[in-house]
């Protein structure tokens, strides 16, 4: 829970990494792509307050000690999702694969979900590792890197024939939530490295079955992504790098991009993820709250954001997605098109 | 003009296909050297390692050939620096060849489909800030327009093959046909988040690269 100005809001982070990126893991003959890669992270980390900036050296490998302070007592996250990034190709133990982000699961039991992944180029051994991460830790979700390089392929589609079975048995085993990133190493290289037509005709596929939260808002294909995400029900914005990357380092943009995405998209269908440890949490919770749309002639086409939309999408939306229980007092009010219940009146009473 | 004015001048309508901005305005020429003997030395340079190839190729390609056509220019080398397909593009372009001779296998032709995807979305976006510079547009000719973005328009409708003559139509879709008077709510809203989203990225290149390279214009620009 994170309190501001005497009100309280509760906080659910979608995209929360916990990652090795130090030289001791940088995999031998590919060093060259592991400092690369991290650094260019940390150039992303330079767009954030000064007063929040890490050395390179903490960047690489930072700890369950500063994930606990930064995320839970700092921002007062709630819940927050773990999403797992492998790069094997380039670090020796994966750059914040599955196992690691589990050993965080255990030191705060109740606050963290961590999400599974897939690969279809890597075939049965995929399918398997995903079906016993399920059985072991209850899977709500998963991330996919579709730009991941693989055994010489630099990515692939979720149009792929060979992803069909692996969205099917997300359906089967009841786990929901897919959180795709597009990096920039799609194959065929000659195409729009950030095409997200894939995600339109995956959505479409499984709609009423599987939400898609299209991590950054298809940054740099907004465009894209505001076209589609309006026609596809199932179609989520992630927020993360657009707080980060823009709050602060381009407020005018910030404004527009934000216009654009209660324009398009709508304030029910938007996730707030920090993506920790780009970016500290707390400054995006604070910068979100206190920002208001400018009243200015450019700003007059889009819509307003009050507070009840902050709270969802800082909290409310996530946690539905997710299942997760928002204590009564968080809730903020009762929609008016929802009939009153019980609950909800001792809620307002309370 | 001097040699290396001419040659600068050169790499100024080397746009970013992706930004639809010039190269020299973005920071991407981090060094341009101009020998006595008209030998020339341009050195690129992208706000991260991992910048897609395609469209660092394209730049690169279209540099050496940009600067290769100024008079007086004997030689041209340009290096792409800092890439993780650096390499691969470095050696394609300094021998004149194309995309796909420097990523066999990984390419299913060459780079005209994504160059031409990404000047109709330019189009678009530029379109979008005309469009408030006449009273009815649904009316106006290309000639009525002005500025800049009009003669960007006409530059990449005429390389799209859309007609670029002063009396054609001053708003046409992506695909060259006019926008109708009742399409013009709709396209305004297209075109300026089109316009946001190439301005949004070019800022972003901006600021990572100002962090890659520490210079220090990270100042906001107007948008």
């Amino acid at each position: 829970m994170y309190e501001k100005d005497g009100k309280q809001y509760y906080i659910f982070d979608g995209h929360l990494h916990f990652w090795d990126a130090s030289p001791e893991n940088w995999k031998p003959g590919a060093e060259e792509y592991a400092k690369g890669w991290i650094e260019c992270f940390h150039a992303y980390h330079g767009l954030g307050p000064a007063d929040t900036q890490w050395s390179l050296e903490k960047f690489q490998k930072y700890s369950a000690d500063d994930f606990e302070r930064d995320v839970f007592v700092n921002a007062g996250t709630d819940c927050g999702v773990l999403q797992s990034t492998y790069l094997r190709e380039w670090y020796t133990d994966g750059f914040n694969d599955f196992a690691r982000n589990v050993t965080l699961l255990e030191r705060f039991p109740g606050k963290l979900i961590v999400n599974g992944r897939f690969d279809p180029r890597e075939g049965q051994a995929s399918m398997e590792q995903l079906e016993a991460d399920h059985e072991k830790y209850g899977l709500k979700g998963v991330k996919l890197y579709t730009a991941e390089w693989y055994q010489g392929s630099r990515g692939w589609k979720m149009t792929d024939d060979a992803a069909k079975p692996f969205f099917d048995k997300l359906v089967e085993l009841g786990i929901r939530n897919v959180h795709i990133h597009k990096g920039p190493t799609i194959w065929p290289l000659d195409k729009d490295a950030f095409d997200i037509t894939d995600v339109d005709h995956v959505a479409t596929d499984y709609n009423g079955e599987l939400n898609f939260i299209v991590e950054h808002v298809g940054l740099p294909r907004i465009e894209d992504f505001c076209f589609m995400a309006t026609q596809e029900p199932n179609v989520y914005a992630g927020l993360a790098v657009v707080l980060g990357g823009l709050m602060h380092a381009r407020p005018n943009f910030f404004n527009k991009v934000m216009g654009e995405l209660l324009f398009w998209v709508g304030e029910d269908k938007i996730l707030y993820g920090s993506d920790y440890g780009i970016w500290e949490p707390k400054w995006q919770i604070d910068g979100l709250l206190e920002w208001e749309m400018p009243d200015r002639p450019e700003y007059s086409d889009y819509p307003r954001l009050d507070e009840d939309g902050k709270r969802k999408i800082l909290g409310l939306n996530g946690a539905k997605l997710y299942g997760v229980e928002v204590p009564e007092a968080l809730r903020g009010p009762v929609p008016a098109e929802a009939p009153a219940s019980p609950e909800s009146a001792v809620g307002v009473a309370g | 003009m001097s040699l290396r004015a001419g040659v600068l001048r050169a790499l100024g309508t080397v746009f970013d296909p992706e930004l639809d901005e010039p190269i020299t305005d973005l920071g991407f020429v981090g060094r341009c050297a101009v020998g006595e003997e008209g030998d020339v030395e341009v050195l690129l340079r992208l706000p991260t390692p991992q910048c897609a190839p395609n469209f660092a190729f394209l730049m690169a390609a279209d540099a050496r050939d940009a600067v290769g056509r100024v008079p007086g220019v004997r030689d041209v080398r340009v290096e792409l620096i800092d890439h993780y397909t650096g390499r691969e593009i470095n050696t394609a372009v300094a021998r004149g060849e194309g995309f796909s001779e420097a990523f066999p296998g990984e390419t299913r032709g060459q780079l005209d489909a994504l160059r031409e995807l990404f000047q109709r979305k330019a189009l678009v976006a530029r379109q979008g800030r005309l469009l408030a510079s006449v009273p009815e547009p649904e009316r106006a000719c290309l000639g009525e327009l002005s500025g800049p973005d009009a003669v960007r328009c006409r530059a990449l409708r005429l390389e799209l093959g859309i007609d670029a003559s002063d009396d054609a139509p001053a708003f046409v879709r992506g695909d060259g046909t006019p926008v109708g008077s009742d399409e013009l709510v709709r396209f305004r809203r297209t075109a300026s988040l089109t316009a946001l989203s190439l301005e949004t990225n070019g800022g972003m290149c901006r600021d990572l690269l100002a962090v890659r390279y520490q210079d220090h214009d990270t100042e906001e620009v107007a948008v």
